[in-house]
């Protein structure tokens, strides 16, 4: 068993995980300004099989996604979150992290990832804090 | 160090006015965000913060000049 979780770029680079942004950012509408909205979700590790799934958070509003509870995944760490943001530069948004964005993922103890529509941003650790001990879910 | 302007034309709640005016079309409402305002050497500084834990977004933030009120610069986060 590897005590060390994943790292940011190596989830980056995983195909459950890119799916689950693809499908976030799809669900997220991000060319309908009537049903744009923030989409994300949780990412998980086995750290016995390696495995990584995802699942995904209730729909947020507009410009806010709530990702306190992560919904329990059996053998499994929570190692990181991810988020959308949808709303066009062209109407003045900013696509990066907010500040809040990195507070909250420095406070979480696992990366934060933010899908906009020029790419992906991290931002937090670099992996989960502590590694695969602890409670299953945020590790702080 | 900076030191603020010392005796802005506008006030604290024109500022904040100015700002509402500017994000409210933008957000929708303001309600979930807490403001913060403070008067630096550049002008008012009005800021919108999400202060949820284990929330993802943002408010926008604005720096407005002191004597015209004009919207200097301005930053929508999500």
């Amino acid at each position: 068993m590897n005590p060390e979780a994943p790292t940011a770029a190596e989830l980056e680079m995983h195909p459950e995980v890119q799916a689950a942004f693809a499908a976030a950012w799809a669900d997220s509408f991000p060319d309908d300004p009537t049903l744009r909205h923030e989409e994300g979700g949780f990412i998980y590790a086995n750290p016995v099989t390696g495995d990584v799934v995802t699942r995904r958070a209730l729909p947020g509003t507009t410009r806010v996604l709530d990702l306190t509870y992560p919904p329990p995944v059996p053998g499994c760490f929570l190692i990181a979150t991810y988020h959308t943001h949808p709303n066009p530069i062209a109407l003045g948004w900013d696509p990066e992290p907010s500040g809040e964005d990195r507070i909250e993922a420095g406070d979480s103890g696992v990366p934060w990832f933010v899908i906009s529509e020029i790419g992906v941003f991290v931002v937090g650790p670099v992996r989960r804090v502590g590694g695969f001990s602890g409670p299953l879910g945020y590790p702080l | 160090m900076s030191s603020a302007v010392s005796s802005p034309t506008i006030s604290r709640q024109q500022a904040i006015s100015i700002a509402e005016a500017d994000a409210l079309p933008v957000y929708g409402n303001l309600d979930d965000l807490t403001l913060e305002v403070a008067l630096g050497a550049d002008g008012w500084h009005v800021d919108y913060w999400l202060r949820k834990p284990r929330h993802a977004g943002g408010g926008p933030h604005y720096v407005i000049d002191a004597n015209s009120g004009v919207i200097l610069s301005k930053k929508y986060s999500q």
